[in-house]
């Protein structure tokens, strides 16, 4: 519940040591169930489908086969990064002269001019802040979205609503929607992977979690660097011997499901056997990567000596490793840099810096790679925190959680490149300008799958449940 | 019943002896729920989304097609924030009351109804404002409003949760206390069905009843072979042995299955299987995770604790004072056998979690352990979020800011210690014939200093004589005494352990001490405390009240070896380096010198002084043990002075003598004198060597009482009023005062278990015990019985339950027993799909629910059909075991065996910052908040764990092993009895022939590979999903 505020600094490295003896403790069983390779059907006509609230999937041409989802922890600042407001340099120092809404800490200040530099950057001259030099550089592709707007202004809640378009425990994840209504591609990976740099954000697993779905299409989380996961190397003299062996508990637990009947507890744990048999390959394939050439992993900025840059160029090259395997849905968690996530109640310059450090050259190291193999164009980017953060200081050097309007950008399969859409106030404060939501956001990356946001349903406790509940327009100006 | 209850409640009064006047009270209280039969609100079942509907088509056409509608065109202003022009259209009966126009909806006359009207843009609406509704949706609502407008699932007001943390107001606080969980238990009936025959206990007939409302039937009853496993899965955390299964199977006796039942209650693994459980709610771990993962130290001895009582069936009320203020009930539980204080031993959950080592802010440290701690009592015992509260009021239950602080002040007044829990009678003893034999010899030597001259003459005659009464140096002008210990008793310090007296040192008090072999005699300074009057071998601390810095030194007189000065600020506890390691100094000299402590950092800071001889952790290093118990402390004055260190006056002399040359002396001039000294001396020697350490365990200790401020937002740093402490206003915390004065931790205790004010109590723990039997709670939320969580599926259930209790005089046992015993439980969890589809979910209990075994018993299972299982329960942990995964900071320098001495998964050590992978992979849940409901995850890790994962493959060759070295006629034979170890059964003949055919593949015609084929075989088992889940 509450902010890294109350939480001692040195947690981040308990999050790394704990993530160390985790290992593969929160990884997840995903599609398994489910091996329609959705990407046969790119582009082809709609093909029915088995299960009710899937059925006729997908519901158009998709525009995106696959997602990236580069989750920015504790809220990053649209007007220190994407959102130039002048009238806080001006302005720097007073009091604010517009009503304050209640922060999560109440600790008002005075307006906070940013202390970057904004430029205007690529071919359409969008200005992006020195914080980001290197996406900036990407601008040409990004459909940067000024007025988002969330309905809570407390981590673990925004984190569950910005996951899960709901602001409680327990509903299905984006990504497990995305994979339950189209399947993954990869037969011996899971359909919705999570690489966890180091943050596992407010609200837990649970972000990733399927809720009332099949526990199948959670996320896996993997870690992005030493070995992923822990008894990943077969302990048989061959993976033969252990095949056999499977055979045998396979054979013997269809003779168990006949008894008790087919709990899907019981069924989903039979499968799951069988995807950690053939993951004992498939994951030291995916995680080997010598055979990305050193160019490849300079641009991800693997060179760099800041280590979370390191850590954060892994995911982004994993990341593309692994929906070049068919993975559906990737999300990236930010690794831990020392000065909390991007949730700078105090010490804005020093903490902004360094997460923005930490992931500015292996994102746009990610889209540059992603472009260059011809998969941007069917793969969906989205970088997003869950809210903004406030034009008014908090204390004196920190910015306090602001949901009423702030910055996310996407990139990629179906999207515009070069636009901003919305905008806030000249505070940056409130978004005034076509408010987007949530679920329009969520309601966008289905369309893009080619998944009509309202027709992909699961019925539960009598309802049929969507991801965006009973809201969500598309964003169709940022669609190419 | 009643006669139980009060029964109950006396016991409980005992405790409190200390506060008399209050036993009428407790006595006098009238439970409200008997005779209270009311019907509960929106009839027999409500299970969240899963409420019954009146008629669940129309709820349904309203659900798919209305609501929508409403829910995006009409609600964004017209809901319970916004209710524009007063209009709500998010119940039935906001639209029937309408707005300040008048109702918006007239059921079958749409002509009548104003929001047609609206819809249409009629004369005074036109809705809504934007644009008009497609014709279409103007067609459906107005074709509702004809149908009679039905509703669907009505949902109460729910505020924005991102609403402002407006001050929750009287009238909206009343109206939340209305919520149901805060209302009495109330004992309903249970109610009368057409099936009574099948209910073996009421819990039967509240199901039956639930089930009947949709036309269910139960589920047949599960066979022999799977209740036995079941049923001691459930009590005991094991599988039952063969032998067991087939006792159970040839008992014809009626009552058989009851007996099993009594025979699982009573045996010691049930307190293992249970306290597993209870630790979740406690986030037990034995250290303190954070960088250097410090050990937390005797952390076992509240897991063991709980084990105990609960195999003793302790009442649950008496549990949770013990909890709360063990260390505060004048009579204390006593451990059978050895007499140590139990009851103390349960406030060592308090200190069970995280823990910075250095922390910048330590008022900010003390304020987030404290709301850990009111994290894990409001959750553990009230299921009740609390730690909302710590910020702002909470958002949608009666809980006040000033709620949280009046808790966080209870727990302010609060420190941790490491209390000496040996029985009193135990320790005494000795220490008072160590106290005699010394005495004995030093009054012989004193005696016959007559017989000598000289330099022992002399050194004898000074410690005879009686010294000037008072402290002979004094700390200069500029500094101001704190204490110089001239009084004659320790009054206004705390005291814990046996080295420290309740008095201060007086003229005449001589000490005996070794200094290896060499006895010496001293005449003790006048005026001071001394840990080593009896012994060195004593352990204790003195603590003094809580002050607040306004001086920037602190001097402290003292002498001593092993001893320690501490200046323990804001309750911080780890103090060490960087920050902190100047405020605790280790005293090693046997002169008397001046400790000088420059607090200049920690001005306007509250803290205490704790004089210590062994009996505190020790955080120098990078594990924290207990500081030694040899060893003394000496402290004559403290003082404070604002400038420079005082300076000091003359040294004070201890007279002293070794009392082996007073009897060499005394040899040749009165050789009986002399043995007679040596043998008094060596008399005092053995009784010194016969007192034995004492054993510590962590606990609470009151401090100085302190009430807390509202701290504004959650900072200390901006601080609202002072609130009083109490207990939570909504159970009764702001009613009269228990007594005179400010509540005490017992008082805050005793308010938590009245049944009369407090209803979740009982509740909670009822919920808690049904979701471990029956795989989900009644409230499926065990840990919020808040507005966020979930509403009782089966209410009445609920109730009779809590309330049968308290009745019960708070037996645990007595509720596992129904719960176990009933028909219900005896079910199958075979699916029928028709039933399925009128129960999803199972809410209604309709079969017994399939479960996964939690991490623990996974474990514990391997060990027991392996046959490495080690019973033994109780003491340290078990080394945690390290694979090449588990590294960093705080890595233990050695590693723990694979399979953990064959221990149970209790006894294993739960190390923050290395946990077991083994067990996390199957949801053991990391330690940082009470955990009511675990995961159950299904992640291939499982998978590839049991594939793969050494401990697994070890244990599949021991249990091969085994397998192979029994008697038996043939592979068939071992195959039948490897089943009947794993699953209470035997292979039916198609497993038969694929097992054995796995194995004659395997084995070829080669019987050297018999131990290698059984042993894949066994792994094989162990890899089945039979082995995982209990039907």
């Amino acid at each position: 519940m509450h902010c890294r505020r109350y939480l001692d600094p040195g947690s981040t490295r308990r999050d790394f040591l704990l993530r160390a003896a985790n290992g593969f403790g929160a990884f997840a069983l995903a599609a398994l169930l489910s091996d329609r390779a959705h990407g046969e059907m790119l582009g082809e006509a709609p093909s029915p489908a088995g299960a009710s609230g899937r059925a006729g999937l997908p519901h158009h041409p998709p525009r995106a086969r696959n997602v990236i989802f580069l989750f920015m922890d504790g809220g990053p600042s649209q007007m220190d990064t994407f959102d130039p407001k002048p009238r806080l340099t001006r302005e720097h120092g007073k009091p604010i002269s517009v009503k304050t809404h209640p922060t999560q800490f109440n600790n008002v200040g005075n307006v906070l001019g940013s202390p970057w530099k904004f430029r205007n950057r690529g071919a359409s001259g969008i200005p992006v802040s020195d914080l980001f030099p290197r996406v900036g550089g990407m601008v040409d592709d990004l459909a940067i979205i000024r007025s988002m707007v969330s309905n809570f202004s407390e981590h673990t809640a925004a984190n569950y609503f910005l996951h899960t378009g709901s602001g409680l425990q327990g509903r299905p994840s984006a990504g497990a929607w995305v994979t339950y209504g189209l399947g993954s591609e990869s037969r011996d990976l899971p359909g919705f992977v999570v690489l966890n740099g180091g943050l596992i954000p407010p609200g837990g697993i649970d972000c990733f979690g399927s809720g009332f779905l099949p526990a199948t299409y959670q996320g896996s989380v993997f870690r992005p660097t030493g070995a992923p996961v822990a008894n990943i190397s077969p302990s048989e003299p061959s993976l033969a011997d252990q095949r056999t062996k499977l055979d045998l508990v396979r054979a013997l637990d269809q003779g168990v499901l006949g008894r008790v009947g087919a709990h899907d507890a019981v069924e989903a744990a039979i499968a799951n056997a069988e995807l950690a048999f053939r993951m004992q390959t498939a994951v030291p394939d995916l995680m080997d990567i010598r055979e990305e050439s050193r160019s490849t992993r300079a641009l991800y900025g693997f060179d760099d000596p800041f280590p979370p840059t390191q850590i954060f160029a892994r995911e982004c090259l994993l990341a593309r490793r692994l929906i070049e395997r068919g993975v559906r849905f990737v999300e990236l968690l930010c690794p831990a840099v020392g000065a909390d996530r991007w949730d700078q109640h105090g010490g804005l310059k020093v903490g902004h810096e360094r997460n923005a450090h930490a992931v500015d050259q292996p994102i746009a190291g990610l889209l540059t790679d992603l472009k260059a193999r011809g998969l941007l164009d069917s793969t969906l980017v989205l970088w997003a925190g869950e809210f903004g953060r406030t034009p008014m200081a908090q204390g004196t050097d920190g910015r306090d959680h602001n949901p009423y309007g702030f910055t996310v950008w996407l990139a990629g399969g179906g999207i515009k490149g070069g636009v901003i859409h919305g905008a806030t106030d000249d505070y940056g404060y409130h978004a005034i300008e076509n408010k987007v939501e949530i679920h329009d956001l969520h309601a966008t990356m289905l369309h893009l799958l080619g998944v009509d946001h309202k027709r992909l349903v699961h019925r539960f406790g009598g309802r049929d449940m969507r991801l965006t509940d009973v809201h969500g327009e598309l964003i169709t100006p940022i669609l190419a | 019943m009643q006669g139980e209850r009060i029964r109950g409640r006396q016991i409980m009064a005992s405790i409190r002896s200390r506060n008399v006047n209050e036993v009428p009270r407790f006595a006098a209280r009238v439970i409200p729920w008997l005779g209270l039969a009311i019907a509960f609100l929106g009839g027999p079942v409500r299970g969240g989304e899963d409420m019954p509907p009146r008629n669940p088509a129309a709820v349904e056409y309203f659900e798919k097609t209305i609501r929508p509608i409403l829910a995006t065109r009409c609600l964004s202003c017209h809901d319970a924030a916004r209710h524009k022009g007063g209009l709500r259209l998010d119940s039935r009966a906001g639209a029937m009351a309408g707005g300040t126009s008048g109702p918006a909806v007239v059921p079958g006359k749409p002509e009548d109804s104003l929001l047609v009207d609206a819809i249409n843009y009629g004369e005074t609406y036109q809705m809504p404002p934007k644009s008009k509704l497609p014709a279409s949706e103007v067609a459906v609502l107005t074709d509702w409003v004809k149908r009679g407008a039905p509703w669907g699932h009505d949902s109460g007001p729910v505020r924005s949760a991102a609403a402002s943390g407006d001050r929750l107001n009287a009238e909206e606080f009343q109206a939340r206390a209305r919520f149901w969980s805060f209302q009495p238990v109330k004992r309903v009936q249970p109610p009368v069905t057409s099936r009574d025959s099948w209910a073996r206990n009421p819990i039967d007939r509240f199901l039956l009843h639930a089930l009947g409302t949709r036309n269910l039937a139960p589920a047949p009853e599960a066979d022999r072979r799977t209740l036995i496993r079941r049923v001691t899965f459930d009590l005991i955390g094991l599988p039952p042995t063969p032998e067991e299964v087939a006792a159970f199977l040839a008992d014809t006796r009626p009552d058989a299955y009851e007996q099993l039942i009594e025979r699982l209650l009573a045996s010691p693994h049930f307190g293992a299987r249970q306290a597993r459980h209870w630790l979740d709610l406690v986030r037990y771990a034995e250290t303190a995770g954070h960088e250097f993962d410090y050990d937390i130290a005797d952390a076992y001895r509240y897991r063991d604790y709980v084990t105990r009582a609960l195999n003793l069936d302790i009442p649950y009320d008496r549990f949770v004072v013990e909890h709360l203020a063990g260390d505060l009930i004048a009579t204390p539980r006593r451990r059978q056998g050895d007499g140590a204080n139990e009851s103390i031993l349960a406030t060592g959950f308090l200190y069970l979690g995280e823990g910075t080592h250095s922390p910048v802010d330590v008022r900010e440290e003390e304020m987030r352990k404290i709301d850990n701690q009111i994290d894990v009592i409001s959750k553990a015992f009230l299921g009740l979020t609390l730690a909302c509260a710590r910020c702002h009021d909470h958002k949608f239950d009666p809980i006040t800011t000033r709620d949280y602080y009046a808790l966080a002040g209870f727990l302010h007044g609060t420190r941790i210690q490491h209390a000496v829990i040996d029985a009193p009678e135990a320790r005494a003893p000795a220490i008072r014939r160590a106290g005699q034999a010394n005495h004995a010899a030093a009054a012989l030597a004193l005696a016959d200093r007559t017989l000598l001259s000289g330099s022992l003459r002399q050194k004898l005659d000074a410690i005879a004589a009686p010294a000037k009464p008072g402290s002979t140096t004094n700390p200069t002008a500029d500094a101001v005494l704190l204490d110089d210990f001239s009084r004659p008793t320790l009054d206004g310090w705390y005291r814990n352990g046996d080295a420290f007296c309740e008095r201060t040192t007086r003229a005449g008090d001589l000490r005996l001490d070794w200094h290896g072999d060499t006895p010496v005699l001293a005449a003790v300074l006048p005026g001071t405390v001394q840990s080593n009057l009896v012994s060195n071998r004593l352990a204790g601390v003195i603590r003094s009240a809580t002050f607040s810095i306004r001086a920037r030194f602190l001097h402290v007189r003292a002498r001593g070896q092993g001893g320690r000065i501490a200046v323990v600020i804001d309750n911080f506890e780890k103090i060490r380096d960087p920050i902190y390691g100047g405020l605790t100094r280790r005293i090693q000299h046997d002169d008397w010198r001046v400790e000088t402590f420059d607090l200049d950092m920690w001005r306007g800071e509250t803290a205490f002084l704790e004089l210590s001889d062994g009996a505190v952790a020790d955080f120098g290093n990078t594990t924290a043990p207990l500081d030694d118990a040899n060893g003394y402390l000496a402290v004559d004055w403290i003082a404070a002075s604002d400038r420079s260190p005082v300076s000091i006056q003359a040294d004070p002399v201890e007279p002293s003598v070794d009392l082996n040359a007073v009897a060499a002396a005394l040899a040749p001039v009165a050789p009986d004198r002399a043995k007679r000294l040596r043998e008094r001396l060596a008399d005092a020697r053995l009784a010194d060597q016969a007192i034995q350490p004492p054993r510590f365990a962590l606990a609470a200790a009151d401090g100085t009482p302190a009430d807390e401020h509202v701290h504004i937002r959650g900072s200390h740093k901006n601080l609202g009023e002072l609130v009083p402490r109490r207990f939570l206003q909504v159970l009764g915390g702001a009613t009269e005062p228990t007594h005179e004065g400010a509540e005490s931790r017992l008082d805050l205790a005793m308010r938590m278990v009245d049944p009369g004010t407090n209803p979740l109590l009982a509740r909670v723990i009822a919920n808690r015990l049904w979701r471990h039997h029956f795989g989900e709670g009644l409230v499926a939320t065990p840990d919020d019985f808040g507005k966020m969580g979930r509403p009782p599926s089966h209410p009445e259930l609920l109730d009779w339950l809590a309330s049968e209790l308290v009745a019960s005089g708070w037996s645990l046992k007595h509720l596992h027993r129904l719960m176990v015993a009933s028909s219900a439980y005896r079910m199958s969890s075979a699916l029928d799909p028709g039933a399925e589809s009128r129960d999803p979910g199972n809410v209604l209990l309709h079969r017994m629910n399939p479960r996964r075994l939690e991490a623990e018993a996974i474990r514990d299972a391997v060990l027991a059909v392996s046959g490495r299982l080690n019973t033994r329960m109780e003491g340290p942990s078990v080394h945690t075991h390290l694979d090449a995964f588990m590294e960093g900071r705080g890595r233990p320098a050695v590693s723990g065996p694979l399979d953990g001495a064959g221990r149970r998964t209790l006894y294993l050590n739960v190390r923050r910052n290395f946990l077991n992978p083994f067990l996390l992979a199957f949801d053991m849940p990391v330690p940082f908040a009470p955990m009511g409901k675990r995961n159950r995850s299904n992640v291939p890790a499982q998978a590839l764990a049991l594939l793969n994962d050494p401990f697994i493959k070890e244990q599949a060759g021991i249990w091969a092993m085994r397998t192979l070295s029994a008697p038996a006629a043939s592979d068939r034979a071992r195959l039948d009895r490897a089943y009947e170890t794993a699953f209470a059964r035997l292979p039916s003949e198609a497993e038969a022939a694929l097992a054995l055919g796995y194995l004659d593949a395997r084995m070829g015609s080669n019987p050297t590979q018999a131990q290698a084929a059984w042993t894949d075989l066994c792994h094989a088992l162990l890899n089945t999903k039979e082995f995982l889940f209990v039907p």
